[in-house]
């Protein structure tokens, strides 16, 4: 028993306006070196991305008028372990990029303590929250990686001795390679499960969750009437804005794309104005949580494999939202991934922004509109300056196939069910 | 079934021309925009048309964004053209999706790199022998002194018959474009939005499409915006042309192989080295695939295109899933539901027209391992028809070919021609009990040149001719 789960952390933090460009040169800095300098994420346990984004204010708003820093990371639980270890280990780096933040520490009063304060005194609530798999950590993920490589290395040295030979014949001595190496030996046994507390209280979420959406039905249904004809007013009237991205914004954002398997995406969104919009933004994403969290928590969101975590949050008070997400492959396959498998889902959060393609009775076209779609996807993709990932070299297929060879080791295994292993090498 | 405007749509859309056996390519830069427009008048009416099956010769005409300039077309056109156009193919971004660093850098390509002369047009000449391609040359070469347009490069072809130059059957699996009048089996059947521009794709959607200003056309030749607005569409009809140099070292592709397929003493094994060369193409050199016919070739399959791999061959072991053929065309391979409607859906919405011709002399696979070769350059000039260049063209060569991640992979690429890392290329043959697999794998294909044009309906030729 362990904790296993990993958690999002959002920090936003207002930048003061004058230290804008000294952050900008710093974000640059540790751009070019995103595991080692500043903040080195690789050297902390347990995170898997990070990322840092300049968040632009909200044009012609008058409630701010002044830039965000969001520090996003992805990792695994407790929160509080890795707050602290930021905190111990990277105080000076903190302090290079919260530092030109409002209300951060002044240089004298910088200690352990008041950094610890200022992070917890910004943490943002999550709208909503996906991991691709709950409950494999960073370094299970790293341990399976080189297992993987190990016996693939294995097998290349046995070139042909096993030709004919029975697959439990085959796993027997690939068994015996393993047991055979102190350093793999860890494999032998199953990666480790969640604990019986944290089960329990993921129960309780789910319980409660349906008890919400029960107790809710009766005004729901109430209000469906009055729902629908506002809903349909303003999908009537609303427009959808065609906006075709500028190149030299393309060309800034691919300049950092396709660099390894993996890829990041930020968006930054403006919600439509007038509280409904912002209602029927906040319950979607309230049941897209209950379903990331209790549905879609093993390797698959409705059909879309290729995401290893993503996040939504809202900012200047359901304002604006933003999305942030680490994908496998180039954005075009991403962005058809959503059009073809999980438009309704897209559509039913993401109308809610201005300029989103129509939709029809909240799910229904808008994504499907391609390449409208595309474009309202670039338009709102902000470059995140900073990103972080951990193993950047590994999808989520390959993570997911390199736990069945693991898994594979354990226990006796059929002639058929030793075949089938063994095409997972 | 919408109807196609084939008198309007340029006919290398509708045919390949295989029976026009000759064929050159004139990559053209302008001078003159007046001379420039005047030689387009006289060229726009002898375009070959899609209605039209020519027993003798056809011609082609297409531009880039620079050609499109310098006739004068109004940049209001430009935002309606697609980015991937518009950037070139040579952006750093680019030559990431299209694999083109090191060897492929396009700072070393013959034409279309940055240090090449700037192209502004492809003249496409198709005759049905040498005599009367030499003699369509002449004509043209005429004109376009007349008209002060330079050839930068003539791209040569050769007529090796119905393969390319590693040995293998190629052109086999072609989509068809719905109305364009010619069967083929259903999953293959895409519509003509795909591959024309002004008609509905695979999601009942209009391609995005260049529109000019009303002002710009008082003869009226271009068809009104089908979009509602007043704008002209210069799109329609048209589409997007890819054309990519590609170097082919069939020496070292066969003596690579034959390296890999030695028997126990060293010694060469014609067989084995056949089979690895066809589970790395995922045909027999005479077509037949091997989800079909995993352990020999068969002629009577030669042209078998109505297969798909799930259920029979979803693991790879008769053709393997890093095989060229299976990652350039998955067919069911891919999620959503490998097998089902579903996947083909998808699979429908990234296929190329390709109109490719292979250049430089043949050579023997004896000939290619023993080395006997004359050292002349040769390949493939690979050409394609797209309207999404970068939901078909791109994607195919960077989600699918050049990926190492294709549908679940860990560090493979197209085993003919992704690019290579430091180490060479990986290659892995399911097989019982355990994979095959082979490392270190060269290049066997090098870019030499390449470039996006767009290739006008000839109405929007007319059009360009009539510009000031």
């Amino acid at each position: 028993m362990a904790t296993t789960h990993q958690v999002a952390i959002t920090i936003v933090a207002p930048i003061v306006p004058a230290s804008l460009e000294r952050l900008q040169a710093t974000l640059v800095e540790m751009s070019a070196n995103p595991g080692t300098s500043i903040l080195p994420f690789s050297q902390f346990n347990g995170v898997h991305f990070a990322r840092l984004v300049i968040i632009p204010p909200i044009a012609g708003a008058a409630t701010r008028s002044r830039s965000s820093l969001a520090f996003l990371l992805d990792c695994d639980a407790p929160e509080r372990e890795r707050l602290r270890q930021l905190v111990t280990t990277a105080g000076e780096g903190l302090d290079a990029v919260l530092g030109c933040c409002e209300g951060y520490p002044a240089v004298g009063a910088r200690s352990g303590r008041s950094r610890m304060a200022y992070l917890r005194s910004h943490l943002r609530p999550l709208a909503a929250c996906y991991v691709n798999t709950i409950g494999r950590p960073l370094k299970q993920i790293q341990q399976e990686a080189t297992l993987r490589l190990e016996l693939e290395q294995f097998l290349d040295g046995k070139k042909n001795a096993w030709s004919g030979k029975p697959a439990t014949s085959v796993r027997g001595d690939i068994l015996a390679f393993v047991q055979g190496r102190q350093d793999l030996r860890w494999a032998l046994q199953p990666a480790p499960k969640p604990s019986l507390f944290w089960r329990v209280g993921e129960w309780l979420h789910l319980a409660r969750g349906l008890l919400i959406v029960l107790a809710a039905v009766p005004f729901a249904l109430m209000a469906a009437p009055f729902v629908i004809v506002a809903l349909r007013r303003r999908e009537l009237s609303d427009a959808a804005d065609r906006l075709i991205p500028e190149d030299s914004h393309v060309e800034e954002l691919a300049a950092v794309e396709d660099l390894l398997p993996q890829n990041q995406f930020t968006a930054i969104g403006e919600v439509k104005p007038g509280r409904f919009r912002q209602l029927v933004a906040r319950t979607v994403l309230w049941l897209v949580n209950l379903g990331t969290r209790h549905i879609y928590n093993r390797g698959v969101l409705t059909g879309v494999k290729s995401i290893h975590a993503a996040r939504w949050v809202f900012l200047d008070d359901y304002r604006q939202m933003v999305f942030s997400s680490n994908y496998d492959g180039s954005l075009e396959n991403y962005m058809d991934d959503f059009i073809d498998k999980v438009s309704w889902g897209l559509n039913a959060v993401f109308s809610n922004g201005v300029g989103y393609p129509r939709t029809n009775w909240l799910v229904r076209e808008g994504a499907t509109d391609e390449q409208a779609f595309k474009s309202y996807i670039r338009t709102r993709q902000k470059l995140s300056e900073v990103w972080y990932t951990a193993y950047g070299q590994l999808t989520t297929l390959n993570i997911a196939n390199n736990a069945r060879i693991r898994a594979g080791l354990h226990g006796q295994l059929t002639e058929a069910a030793a075949a089938a292993w063994l095409r997972t090498l | 079934m919408e109807k196609l405007d084939l008198s309007d749509i340029q006919g290398l859309v509708a045919r390949g021309y295989g029976k026009l056996r000759a064929a050159r390519f004139l990559l053209l830069r302008t001078e003159d925009p007046g001379l420039a427009r005047s030689w387009l008048a006289g060229l726009a009416p002898t375009i070959t048309p899609s209605d039209e099956d020519p027993r003798e010769t056809a011609i082609h005409i297409a531009f880039t964004t620079t050609g499109l300039r310098a006739l004068g077309l109004p940049e209001e056109a430009m935002s309606g053209f697609s980015n991937e156009f518009r950037e070139g193919m040579t952006t750093p971004h680019r030559q990431r999706i299209l694999g083109d660093a090191g060897e492929n850098d396009p700072a070393s390509w013959r034409w279309g790199g940055p240090d090449n002369a700037r192209v502004d047009a492809v003249l496409m000449l198709y005759a049905v022998n040498e005599d009367a391609l030499a003699a369509l040359l002449g004509t043209h070469a005429e004109a376009l002194e007349a008209a002060k347009i330079e050839v930068v490069t003539p791209l040569h072809t050769t007529d090796i018959g119905n393969g390319e130059h590693f040995g293998f059957r190629d052109g086999i699996s072609q989509p068809t474009v719905e109305g364009m009048g010619r069967d083929g089996p259903s999953p293959s059947v895409i519509k003509p939005g795909e591959f024309v521009l002004g008609y509905k794709n695979e999601y009942g959607l209009l391609t995005d499409r260049p529109l000019v200003p009303p002002a710009s056309d008082p003869g009226g030749l271009l068809a009104k915006d089908s979009g509602g607005s007043k704008s002209r569409d210069f799109g329609r009809n048209g589409t997007y042309l890819v054309i990519r140099t590609i170097e082919q070292n069939v020496p070292r592709f066969w003596q690579s192989l034959d390296g890999l397929s030695r028997g126990p003493q060293n010694e060469p094994d014609a067989a084995a080295r056949l089979r690895l060369g066809a589970k790395m193409v995922g045909r027999w050199p005479g077509g037949a695939p091997l989800a079909l016919s995993p352990d020999h070739d068969d002629p009577a399959l030669s042209t078998a295109n109505a297969f798909g791999y799930h259920p029979g061959d979803a693991e790879g072991l008769r053709c393997p899933v890093g095989a060229h053929v299976r990652r350039t065309n998955p067919r069911d391979s891919l999620d959503p539901n490998p097998g089902s409607q579903a996947s083909l859906r998808l699979n429908r919405r990234h296929r190329i027209l390709r109109r490719g011709r292979a250049y430089g002399p043949p050579i023997s696979v004896e000939d290619a391992i023993s080395g006997n070769d004359a050292g002349e350059e040769r390949g493939l000039h690979f050409i394609c028809l797209a309207a999404n260049i970068a939901r078909q063209f791109e994607f195919i060569q960077h989600t699918w070919a050049n990926n190492p991640k294709f549908d679940g992979l860990y560090d493979e690429v197209d085993p003919l021609m992704g690019p290579r890392g430091p180490r060479g290329a990986t290659f892995a043959m399911p097989a019982n009990p355990v994979r095959e697999r082979v490392q270190g794998l060269p290049e066997f294909v090098t870019t030499r040149g390449g470039a996006y044009f767009f290739l006008p309906g000839t109405s929007a030729l007319r059009y360009l001719a009539s510009l000031s």
